[in-house]
């Protein structure tokens, strides 16, 4: 097996990070996906006939998750070397390796970024901003960063290491558990988040309205349980106003 | 409050400051889907470096952590739309301070007779992220357009034209945040922040709510997120003991 090389572990590492960058409702990441993989197809035997084929290959619809993507970044460069050596890779293997382990990482990631640690880190953040922790917030997306950006790395010697064995590692049921614990822990910081500020509206001087301040933290609270209509953020500002305009008339 | 004020970049509405503040949104813009994804650019952290960057960080608190519980929602599945979060938060924490405002939290000392400025700097944050929205949207019909053009590519190899397309998408990503940055900065300081002495006092008044309602939908929209039944034990929990000792012991 060709080793990858750091020079190569490099280019790699930092046009993964942009791979994101031309995003298009079309095919997705699929130019981002083929800007990364230039970087290998750059230090190889050059024939233009060779560039076509491979331009092809990653130009179709593409979608997975960034943070988890060099998992299969590294599994795709191993199967192109290996078809570079004269290895045996069978016809197609390399396309349908790039579709189904880029959708099983997109399923992960969802779950694990998305729904697991992005709303934990939040909730998080906004505890520090509660304690008036200024720049912990800051330091607390700076190790997320570090963090994530050690993974991608680790994940793209991991996936070149493993090519098509990346499989197995997708079955790994710690994911899960890891997924269960992110989420129960994004749930105790929202209590955490929740218990804070309404200490805080109890703590709170009387020269406001007290009936007011606790009327409209019940009511914001409830509202979204309520409606069960998952409106983005923007519009639920608007949504505030009008409430806050009718509790400015009742009460 | 635990604070590290540096000496401000950034001080009044100059031609170089806004600049400055220009940049940070076309690097934070970058960073949101196109770069790297730190979540830097997320509304808090944003508001704190934007704060910081002006000489206020208090007031990016202010204006961050409201915006960022009310966001904290807003995940990139399942759901098309996006907003400009990132360059409205800069925008309303800039034009707030550079507009010559010092907003305090809410439920902090005698922070209660800004809550109104608040929640009107609040709600333009809120409807310049609906704006940023169809930028954002219209980028990436564009970046549809050009990676069109790199089928042309698949016939003739030239890999240069894919690398040239991929850095232009980069570049319109930086330009889209940068201007629209300047440009919502510019909005809040010449028209929105001087509308406000001239809303009805009803409105006024409602918009002292606003900053208080938004952590409670924020929270709200977070445990509708991960299901009620699901999640409550756990919320409970978090909740009851963090109110007990903070009410009770700190």
């Amino acid at each position: 097996m060709k080793t990858m090389t750091r020079g190569l572990q490099w280019s790699l590492f930092l046009r993964s990070l942009t791979m994101q960058g031309s995003w298009n409702h079309q095919r997705m990441q699929n130019l981002g996906l083929l800007w990364t993989v230039l970087s290998w197809l750059r230090r190889t035997r050059r024939d233009v006939n060779r560039d076509r084929i491979i331009c092809r290959r990653y130009y179709g619809f593409f979608n997975t998750n960034p943070y988890l993507a060099n998992f299969l970044f590294g599994g795709l460069i191993r199967l192109e070397n290996d078809q570079e050596a004269g290895l045996e890779v069978p016809p197609g293997v390399i396309g349908t390796f790039r579709d189904s382990v880029g959708r099983a990482l997109a399923s992960l990631g969802d779950q694990l970024f998305w729904l697991g640690l992005r709303p934990t880190l939040i909730m998080a953040i906004c505890l520090f901003g509660l304690m008036g922790q200024i720049f912990t917030v800051l330091v607390v997306i700076g190790i997320f960063t570090v963090g994530q950006l050690l993974l991608r790395w680790v994940a793209l010697r991991k996936g070149y290491d493993l090519g098509m064995d990346i499989v197995d590692l997708l079955f790994d049921p710690r994911w899960h558990t890891w997924i269960g614990r992110m989420k129960r822990a994004g749930m105790v910081l929202t209590g955490m988040v929740a218990g804070l500020y309404l200490a805080q509206v109890a703590e709170f001087g009387v020269t406001s309205d007290r009936n007011l301040l606790w009327i409209g933290t019940v009511l914001g609270m409830g509202l979204p349980l309520i409606l069960r209509k998952r409106l983005p953020g923007e519009l639920l500002i608007v949504a505030a106003l009008f409430l806050a305009l009718v509790l400015t008339f009742a009460i | 409050m635990a604070l590290w004020v540096p000496v401000a970049l950034v001080s009044d509405p100059t031609l170089s400051s806004l600049l400055v503040l220009g940049l940070l949104a076309g690097i934070l813009a970058l960073d949101d889907t196109a770069l790297a994804q730190t979540w830097f650019g997320q509304p808090l952290p944003a508001a704190v470096l934007t704060g910081y960057l002006c000489g206020d960080p208090l007031t990016g608190l202010a204006v961050g952590l409201p915006l960022q519980l009310v966001l904290a929602g807003n995940l990139p599945i399942g759901q098309t739309f996006t907003g400009d979060s990132t360059s409205a938060t800069i925008a309303a924490v800039a034009g707030a301070i550079l507009g010559g405002r010092h907003l305090p939290p809410v439920l902090v000392g005698n922070s209660e007779g800004t809550w109104q400025l608040l929640g009107w700097v609040i709600l333009g944050a809120g409807l310049l992220s609906l704006l940023g929205h169809l930028l954002i949207q219209g980028e990436r019909r564009a970046n549809g357009i050009w990676m069109l053009e790199g089928l042309r590519s698949l016939r003739d190899g030239r890999l240069g034209r894919i690398e040239r397309l991929h850095i232009r998408c980069l570049l319109t990503t930086f330009l889209r945040g940068f201007s629209s940055g300047i440009l919502f900065i510019l909005l809040m300081i010449r028209v929105w922040m001087p509308l406000f002495p001239h809303l009805p006092p009803t409105l006024q008044t409602a918009l002292g709510t606003l900053p208080l309602l938004l952590p409670g939908l924020g929270v709200g929209t977070m445990i509708e997120r991960y299901g009620l039944k699901s999640s409550w034990p756990w919320v409970a929990a978090g909740m009851i003991c963090t109110f007990l000792v903070a009410h009770y012991v700190v």
